[in-house]
């Protein structure tokens, strides 16, 4: 059985008293497109970093592709690819001379650069000095270089930042066809409707934390249910909707009630909490979108 | 994108890595405007120089409309004349190289690792080769190969202009092959009394991320070390301090400089009039000392880049 293309265990990074990776233990599968969420400083740049032997982690261990990235780099980020928050250019030289650059340093024949321009349609633009380039066309091209080595792994923070409409289709596409072809993809994005139609399992990190993780349908289906805001009694609130037979569960954050029960039952259990001297200020049906889940666990909503 | 079959992945030892580095260095450097600007520079100034000479010769002698402005001692002349002609214009050329050019290299290396912090562009490189040690190691080679092509420019240069002179002032020049094979050990010690600079400005672009830090860095250590090199005339207190002195670098610096201009036949006590020839250390001891600052600032440079979190652009 081939070993996961990721894999941390207790990860963490401390900076100082502030710790931005707080024990992450992570398991993405050889193949799937996942996604990793949070909300900006969750820790999912330094996540990254730390897979990439770029930080050191405070404790814990990363294994990419079967190997230890802090005892052997070079045999853990030989068949991955990466492009990290926005895209690091040299802006003197041209898009194909960039990647050339990358081509060198990776010891990848130079056959691999038309290709990886080609994927993200700036052939054309190939000879001209990328401080040029629009900042959809840089990152491309830093897309482009993260696909040069043909990669089993490819990391990609933020892909489609920057791209209009066409070019974000084109690049969630080409992400599909890379899973396709049985490469696994670890996809960071801010665009939860993004992660929703591309990834089968996502991460939500807060606070360097590890919150939610799953299949994505198994989220959205613990997305929907009622959302419940009462006044005071939060918990005796909760009690008396657990009490309900058609409630399967109740959870509590605040005054925040989040209950799985049928969209349909909400006019039953406000009816059912306010005979019961519960004051209840806002009651309605969940969406159901990761986005809504998202904003649930990370109190962001 | 098509997929395609996933390629065999064979580890990649560290001399590859190394030598995988290099060619991305050599790249980045040979396509880089900022190197071709400080060579311009240079050989610009490198022409005044020789130039300014070449007049000063011209006045003493009357060679210019009958012009006669005769200020130099006759052993100044000859210095100069020498300087002016084959082979003396290569010592010329040398110590040009390790002066403005070394503040010039300090300049360009700063430029080569500070702006890979920069410009985030760091972070991608190491991502496709991890060895740090190996991309530190092969910055300073491609660096020191774009020092050693303009010196080869600037002796080229040099040539034609000692060619020139030579025919308007009507100077002796001649060329033996004991010249030429002087020429490579000429060039060597030239590089390597600029190398303790480029690693103290790598380590300094490395510690503060940029290239701020390496140009100051770099321009502060070389008018710190060129202003305790005037500490040589303590040496007349006592052995022990002219030997403690002779540990800094500067004196080690110029005693090489000193060797090369040798070479060539040139006297540089006639021109720099405040060295103390007799004391200076012996290039063996230079050689040795500038080592060992070489060691010290590029186990600096290494650990500052090895041994710490790499972020993105700064």
């Amino acid at each position: 059985m081939p070993s996961p293309a990721i894999e941390t265990e207790d990860l963490t990074k401390r900076y100082g008293a502030r710790l931005a990776v707080d024990g992450l233990t992570l398991r993405v599968e050889r193949g799937e497109i996942f996604g990793l969420l949070g909300p900006n400083g969750a820790g999912k740049t330094t996540t990254i970093g730390m897979l990439l032997g770029l930080l050191r982690p405070s404790a814990g261990a990363a294994r990419v592709l079967g190997h230890d990235v802090q005892r052997n780099p070079a045999a853990a980020l030989r068949g991955v690819g990466a492009m990290i928050e926005a895209p690091a250019l040299y802006p003197y030289l041209s898009g194909a001379d960039n990647l050339r650059v990358l081509a060198r340093a990776g010891g990848l024949p130079d056959s691999r650069i038309a290709a990886s321009l080609a994927a993200v349609e700036l052939t054309a633009r190939a000879r001209d000095p990328a401080r040029t380039y629009s900042q959809g066309m840089k990152q491309r091209l830093a897309i482009a270089g993260a696909l040069l080595p043909d990669p089993e792994l490819i990391i990609l923070d933020e892909p489609t930042n920057g791209l209009d409409p066409a070019g974000t289709a084109e690049i969630r596409s080409l992400i599909r066809d890379l899973a396709a072809g049985g490469r696994t993809v670890l996809l960071c994005s801010h665009q939860l409707h993004e992660v929703e139609q591309l990834c089968g399992r996502v991460a939500i990190l807060k606070a360097g934390r590890l919150v939610a993780e799953g299949q994505v349908a198994e989220l959205l289906r613990r997305g929907q249910g009622l959302r419940v805001r009462v006044e005071r009694d939060a918990a005796r609130a909760a009690e008396l909707a657990a009490a309900l037979p058609w409630v399967a569960g109740v959870e509590r954050a605040g005054d925040l009630l989040l209950v799985d029960a049928p969209a349909g039952r909400a006019a039953e259990l406000n009816a059912h909490l306010t005979s019961a001297g519960v004051l209840v200020a806002e009651i309605g049906a969940r969406g159901g979108s990761l986005e809504e889940f998202f904003l649930e666990v990370t109190g962001e909503g | 994108m098509q997929p395609t079959e996933q390629p065999h992945r064979p580890p990649v030892p560290g001399q590859r890595m190394l030598a995988q580095h290099f060619q991305a260095e050599w790249l980045k450097l040979r396509k880089r405007p900022l190197a071709w600007g400080l060579l311009g520079l240079f050989l610009s100034l490198l022409l005044l120089y020789l130039g300014l000479w070449a007049l000063v010769v011209a006045l003493h002698e009357g060679t210019l409309g009958g012009v006669r402005i005769a200020a130099l001692r006759p052993e100044q002349l000859e210095q100069i004349q020498r300087q002016l002609s084959l082979p003396g214009v290569f010592g010329a050329v040398l110590g040009q190289v390790n002066a403005t050019g070394g503040i010039l290299a300090v300049l360009l290396a700063a430029g080569a690792l500070g702006s890979d912090f920069g410009w985030g562009t760091l972070r991608v490189q190491l991502c496709r080769a991890p060895g740090r040690g190996a991309y530190l190691l092969a910055k300073l080679l491609a660096l020191l190969l774009a020092l050693l092509v303009a010196v080869l420019v600037s002796l080229a240069a040099g040539t034609l202009v000692a060619v020139a002179a030579s025919a308007w002032l009507g100077l002796p020049s001649a060329l033996s092959a004991r010249d030429l094979l002087a020429l490579p050990l000429g060039i060597a010690r030239a590089l390597y009394v600029i190398l303790p600079y480029l690693l103290a400005t790598l380590a300094a672009a490395a510690y503060g991320r940029s290239v701020l830090a390496g140009v100051g860095g770099g321009l502060i250590f070389l008018a710190l070390d060129v202003s305790a090199g005037s500490l040589g005339s303590l040496g007349v207190v006592s052995d022990l301090v002219l030997q403690m002195v002779n540990l800094l670098l500067q004196p080690n610096i110029n005693a090489l400089v000193v060797a090369n201009s040798r070479s060539f036949g040139l006297d540089q006590s006639v021109l720099a009039g405040r060295l103390d020839m007799a004391a200076l250390p012996s290039p063996l001891q230079a050689t040795l000392v500038i080592g060992a600052y070489c060691a010290l600032f590029g186990y600096s440079a290494w650990r500052a880049l090895a041994r710490r979190d790499i972020t993105g652009a700064q």
